[in-house]
């Protein structure tokens, strides 16, 4: 036994609307907004950055300042230190050369009054 | 025996135990560490402006040190008396302070609070007023700045 025949037609009233349309919701700050806030968070960065690139110099300049405040006292030490150091060995020499006819301990072999630090040393 | 070395690449320290000559007066060494010199340092640029700066004019007339002994002698004796003065008047607020410089590799900036506190006891009792030569027109001194920028790593 065959079926009887049947036409296969739409549902009744007709078939729902094809969704073909774009659906993307506005959410959130615009572009503009977005691009606008990071250029204002940038700006305020570098503001910042700047201040304490002056504040930097600033703290340069007491390190400096307190060093140079420093400079005459550790310099005294330093010469104290070094004319002992320098009359030791003056007496060194003197005791090691007395024999020599004409020799000046302390003799500087340059032709010229000015100062010149000893350029070696004598390690005891 | 003794000869010559080179002391850059001498193998021992180079050791002189032979003192100052007689004729030369005797003066006590400051022996004060790194930390409290900078604590200290400008108070001492204050109290021994007039020693540091004949001092310092007779080094520019000649750089040898025997030229400047006297001079030298002056500027280590008036730290020596700032630096007791310092200790009798101020002691608490100078070890405070020394104390953070030595934790904090002896930057100024780290050690806001203890050095106001010894800035205040330093003028109240010593009349000594910490100066940075230099500030330009019409800012506030760094060490008076109440809002730092840079206030240090955070903790």
């Amino acid at each position: 036994m065959s079926a009887p025949y049947r036409q296969d037609m739409p549902p009744a009233g007709g078939f729902p609307q094809i969704k073909y349309k774009r659906n993307l919701p506005f959410r959130g700050p615009s572009g503009i907004v977005i691009l606008g806030g990071v250029t204002a968070v940038c700006a305020y960065g570098f503001y910042r950055v700047g201040l304490g690139n002056l504040e930097k110099r600033e703290l340069q300049r007491e390190k400096a300042w307190s060093r140079i405040h420093l400079v005459p006292l550790l310099l005294a030490e330093g010469d104290r230190d070094a004319y002992r150091r320098q009359q030791a060995a003056l007496a060194r020499e003197k005791e090691i050369m007395k024999d020599v006819k004409g020799w000046e301990a302390g003799k500087s072999v340059y032709h010229d009054p000015r100062y010149r630090p000893a350029d070696s040393i004598v390690v005891l | 025996m003794s000869f010559w070395h080179n002391p850059s690449s001498a193998a021992k320290p180079y050791v002189d135990p032979t003192p100052l000559p007689d004729d030369i007066p005797k003066v006590q060494e400051l022996g004060v560490t790194s930390g409290p010199l900078k604590s200290a340092a400008f108070f001492i640029g204050a109290y021994c402006k007039d020693y540091n700066d004949d001092f310092m004019l007779c080094k520019a007339e000649n750089r040898d040190p025997a030229h400047c002994l006297k001079e030298g002698r002056r500027v280590t004796r008036c730290a020596q008396d700032l630096i007791t003065k310092m200790r009798e008047n101020c002691l608490a607020e100078f070890d405070k302070h020394w104390n953070c410089l030595e934790w904090n590799n002896q930057e100024y900036g780290a050690c806001r609070k203890p050095e106001r506190a010894l800035n205040k006891c330093m003028f109240e009792k010593l009349g000594l007023v910490k100066t940075i030569p230099g500030t330009p027109e019409g800012q506030t001194p760094i060490h008076e700045v109440k809002n730092p920028i840079l206030n240090g790593v955070q903790k």
